[in-house]
C-alpha cells in the first residue's frame, strides 16, 4: 500500500513536469484518490482516430506497481481489441507481460500505439475484428471514423 | 480411497517379503518393488523365464529424491559440457524442457541464437557506475550497493526485486522463466538470485515448480497417476509394453496413462470410458423413464398427456403405455381409456414383473452394452476385493495359518502368489470385456475364439478364485494341522500356473488381434466352434454361476443380427435393416 502510494506520487509528480514533453498524453489524478487516474490521449495521426480526444480511465491496484493498472476506455471507440460496451482494453502489458518498470505514462503509450496497430488475431469487438480480417480495410475505417466523430470530437453547432 | 490404501499397504507388506526371500531368486534382491513386476510378467508374457522379463523392463520409479539427483546431474552435465555456470545451465534445459540432446543440438548449431531466445547474455554487465542509482521500479534513488540486478545490470532496489519475484512466484510455474523487470530487457533470472531473495515459502514454491518442471515438461517421465502418490516414471519408449507398475502399487499404461490395460489398446480403452461415463447416465434414465414401443422397440419417454400413446412416424403404432397392447384392444370394455384392466388383470397374476419388462427391453441395443458393462465393473470390483484379501491374508492370515499347519511362512508363499495371480487376472479380464464390445458382431470366428479363450481363462479363474478363497478359510478355522493341506497345496499352486497359462493365451491372443482366426482359415473356424462347445460344457460343470453369464453375449448379439436390425456404433440402438441413418441419433450407419 505504501510502496505503491509512494510510487505513484512519483509518477504524479513526473507527469506535472513532463506536461509539455508529450502533448499527445493528458494523465490526472483524482483529487481525493491517488489510485484513480483518468488519461484523455489524442487518436494517433494518419489513423480514422485522428483528430480525436479519448478518455481513459485508470484503476490502480494496491499491489501496484508489481500488478499491472486496470484501464478501460471510456469514450466509445471502434477498435478490434477494445470491448464496444464496456470499453475494457485487451493489450498484453495490460495482463501477462506487464513489468513494474511500466508507468501509468507508457500505459497510455502503448494504448496509442495499439490504436494505430490493431490486432485483429484477438479480437474483443468481433465485428471490428472481422472487418479487419477479411480485408475490408475501407469499411473498418469508415466505421472507425463514424464513431471517432460521433464520440470523440466536439459536437458542431 | 480405501482401496488405494489397501493397495499401498500390500505392497508394503509384499516388500517385506522380498527382503525376506532375497536369497531365493536373483530377480528379488535389488529393490521392494520387484515381486510387482514379476507376478505381471508371470501371466502375461509368454515366456517363463523371469530374468529376461528384468531386462525387458524399459522404466525406473524415481522417488523426490532420485527426482532431485538427475536433475542436478543433468545440469551439471550441460554446465561441464558447454562451460557455463549451473545457473545458466539450469535455465537453458529448463527452456528446452530438460533435453540434454536437445540443449546441446541447439547450443552448438547457433550459441549466439539460443542465449539470445533463452535470456543469456555472453558478458554479464555490471550495475551502472556512479554513487547512487535510481531503482526501476520505485524510482527511489537509493547507494550503489543497496541495489543489484540481473545479467543485464538493469539496477533495481532490494525491496522491489523481493516483490517482483514474490509476485512472479505466486502467479505460478511462469516463475521458472522469469526475465529482468526492464520491458526492454530479456535477460534470465537466475536460480541463484530467486533463492537468496525470495521468502522461505516462497522457495519452498519455486523449488517445487522446479522439481515439477522436471517431470512434467520432460517427455521421458511423467507422475504415477494414483491419487496421492509422488513416485514419478521414467519411460524409454520403444520396445516393451506400455504396462508401469509404479512402487505405490498403481499400474498404469504410459502412453494414455489410464489403468493398466493390457493387452487391450489404448483407443479401445478410451472410447469405453467415454461411454461409461456418457452411457451410464443415460442408460439409467432411459431405463427409468422410458418404455420401448412395442412395435418398433424405440425407447419412448412419456412426460404428458394420457395413456393412448402414439409412436411417431414411420412406426405410428398405437398403444396403451400401461399394458403396452395395441390401443385398438382398448374401450369401454376395457375400463375406459384412462384406465387399464387388461394391465390391471395381468398384473394381479404377476404377469408383468420385472423380468417381463426386462425381457421386453432386451431387444434394446443397451442391453448390449449393460451386458459388457457389468461384467467390467464386477471384474473392478472384484479385482479391489482381491486386494483387499490379499492383503488380509498377508497381514493376518498367514502368520496364523503358519502357526496352525505347523509351516514355516516361507512354504505358505503358494498362497501369495494365487492371489497376486488373481488380481492380475482381474484387471486383464475387465478388460477383455471392453474388447470384446468392440469386436465387430460380423467377425463370427474371432468372436467365437475370442469367446471360447475368455471363457476359458475366466472358469480358470473362477475356480482359483474359488478354492482360495473358500477352501483356505476351511484351514483357517480349525485347531490343528490338517493331513490334506498337502493336497491344498498342490491343487492351488496347480490351479493357479492353469489360471496363468488360460490368462496367456487370452493376451497372447488379443495382442495379435485374434489373427490365428485368419491363419488358419475355414478348418479354424470349425476347430474354434467345436473347442467353444466342449469348453463351454467342461466349465459349466465346475465353477460358479458367474461362468454362464460369459457365454451369453453369443446368443444376444446374435438375435440382434438374425432379427434384422443393425446396431448403431454411436449409440448402440438397434435399427431396422432398412434404416441408414440411426433412428436414435442420427449417425449414419457406418
Amino acid at each position: 500500500m505504501q510502496a505503491s502510494r509512494a510510487r505513484l506520487f512519483k509518477e504524479y509528480k513526473e507527469v506535472q513536469r513532463e506536461k509539455v514533453a508529450d502533448p499527445d498524453i493528458q494523465l490526472v489524478c483524482d483529487d481525493s484518490n491517488i489510485f484513480k487516474w483518468t488519461a484523455l490521449i489524442k487518436g494517433p495521426s494518419e489513423t480514422p482516430y485522428e483528430g480525436g480526444v479519448f478518455q481513459l480511465a485508470f484503476s490502480v491496484p494496491e499491489q501496484y506497481p508489481l500488478q499491472p493498472p486496470q484501464v478501460r476506455f471510456l469514450t466509445k471507440i471502434f477498435h478490434p481489441n477494445v470491448h464496444f460496451k464496456t470499453g475494457e482494453i485487451c493489450l498484453d502489458i495490460l495482463k501477462n507481460a506487464w513489468s513494474p518498470a511500466w508507468t501509468l505514462q507508457s500505459v497510455c503509450r502503448a494504448i496509442i500505439a495499439l490504436m494505430a496497430h490493431p490486432e485483429p488475431d484477438s479480437p474483443l469487438n468481433c465485428d471490428s475484428g472481422n472487418l479487419l480480417r477479411s480485408g475490408d480495410v475501407r469499411g473498418f475505417q469508415s466505421m472507425a471514423k463514424m464513431y471517432t466523430r460521433l464520440a470523440a470530437m466536439p459536437k458542431k453547432g | 480411497m480405501d482401496s488405494e490404501d489397501d493397495m499401498h499397504d500390500a505392497n508394503d507388506v509384499e516388500s517385506v517379503d522380498d527382503g525376506f526371500y532375497s536369497g531365493e531368486t536373483a530377480m528379488d534382491s535389488d529393490d521392494g518393488d520387484a515381486a510387482d513386476y514379476d507376478f505381471i510378467d508371470n501371466d502375461s508374457d509368454d515366456s517363463d523365464d523371469p530374468i529376461s522379463h528384468r531386462s525387458q523392463q524399459n522404466y525406473t520409479i524415481l522417488n523426490e529424491d532420485d527426482i532431485h539427483l538427475r536433475q542436478e546431474d543433468n545440469i551439471k552435465k550441460i554446465s561441464s559440457i558447454l562451460s557455463i555456470s549451473n545457473n545458466a545451465a539450469a535455465i537453458l534445459l529448463r527452456h528446452y524442457n530438460w533435453s540434454v540432446s536437445k540443449v546441446n543440438d541447439e547450443w552448438f548449431a547457433n550459441e549466439e541464437k539460443v542465449r539470445r531466445i533463452v535470456g543469456l547474455l555472453e558478458e554479464p554487465r555490471a550495475l551502472p557506475s556512479g554513487k547512487e542509482l535510481t531503482c526501476g521500479i520505485c524510482f527511489d534513488v537509493y547507494p550503489c550497493d543497496s541495489m543489484s540486478s540481473a545479467a543485464c545490470g538493469h539496477p533495481f532496489c532490494v525491496t522491489c526485486w523481493q516483490g517482483y519475484i514474490s509476485t512472479a512466484i505466486n502467479d505460478g510455474p511462469g516463475c521458472l522463466m522469469l526475465r529482468c523487470p526492464d520491458p526492454s530487457c530479456s535477460a534470465a533470472i537466475g536460480q541463484d538470485m530467486i533463492i537468496a531473495l525470495a521468502s522461505h515459502d516462497d522457495r519452498e514454491k519455486y523449488e517445487r515448480y522446479f522439481l515439477r518442471s522436471f517431470v512434467e515438461d520432460n517427455r521421458k517421465t511423467k507422475w504415477c497417476p494414483a491419487p496421492g502418490c509422488d513416485y514419478a516414471v521414467d519411460f524409454i519408449v520403444g520396445g516393451g509394453t506400455f504396462d508401469v507398475n509404479c512402487r505405490c502399487s498403481y499400474s498404469f499404461c504410459w502412453n494414455c496413462t489410464e489403468e493398466a490395460h493390457r493387452p487391450v489398446d489404448c483407443d479401445t480403452v478410451s472410447k469405453w470410458i467415454r461411454k461409461n461415463s456418457a452411457e451410464s447416465e443415460n442408460m439409467n434414465w432411459i431405463l427409468a423413464n422410458s418404455k420401448p414401443c412395442p412395435k418398433c422397440k424405440r425407447p419412448i419417454e412419456k412426460n404428458q398427456g394420457c395413456m393412448h400413446i402414439t409412436c411417431t412416424p414411420p412406426c405410428k403404432f398405437e398403444f396403451c403405455w400401461l399394458c403396452l397392447g395395441a390401443w385398438s384392444d382398448h374401450g369401454e370394455r376395457t375400463g375406459g381409456f384412462y384406465a387399464c384392466n387388461r394391465y390391471d388383470a395381468a398384473k394381479k397374476e404377476g404377469a408383468y414383473d420385472d423380468t417381463e419388462k426386462r425381457r421386453e427391453m432386451a431387444k434394446n441395443s443397451l442391453e448390449r452394452y449393460t451386458h459388457f458393462y457389468e461384467r467390467w465393473a464386477t471384474n473392478q470390483s472384484s479385482r479391489q476385493k482381491a486386494l483387499a484379501d490379499l492383503q488380509q491374508m498377508q497381514n493376518i492370515h498367514l502368520e496364523k495359518l503358519s502357526d496352525k499347519q505347523c509351516q514355516p511362512e516361507s512354504q505358505l508363499k503358494f498362497i501369495t502368489e494365487a492371489w497376486l495371480q488373481i488380481v492380475e487376472c482381474r484387471r486383464v479380464l475387465k478388460w477383455t470385456y471392453a474388447y470384446g464390445y468392440y469386436l465387430p458382431a460380423h467377425e463370427h470366428a474371432k468372436r467365437q475364439l475370442f469367446e471360447y479363450l475368455q471363457g476359458e481363462a475366466e472358469s480358470g479363474l473362477e475356480r482359483l478364485h474359488q478354492c482360495a478363497e473358500k477352501e483356505l478359510s476351511g484351514y483357517l478355522n480349525i485347531d490343528g494341522p490338517s493331513k490334506d493341506f498337502n493336497e491344498f497345496r498342490m491343487k492351488l499352486a496347480g490351479l493357479t500356473s492353469v489360471t496363468r497359462n488360460y490368462f496367456e493365451n487370452l493376451v497372447r491372443a488379443l495382442e495379435n488381434g485374434l489373427s490365428d482366426v485368419d491363419a488358419h482359415g475355414g478348418t479354424s473356424r470349425t476347430g474354434g466352434s467345436r473347442g467353444l462347445g466342449a469348453g463351454s460344457s467342461k466349465s459349466r460343470g465346475g465353477s460358479s454361476s458367474s461362468r454362464n453369464k460369459g457365454t451369453a453375449p453369443t446368443a444376444r448379439s446374435r438375435n440382434i443380427d438374425d432379427s434384422g436390425h443393425w446396431s448403431c456404433e454411436y449409440c448402440t440402438f438397434a435399427n431396422a435393416k432398412s434404416a441408414t441413418v440411426c433412428q436414435m441419433c442420427q449417425q449414419l450407419r457406418s
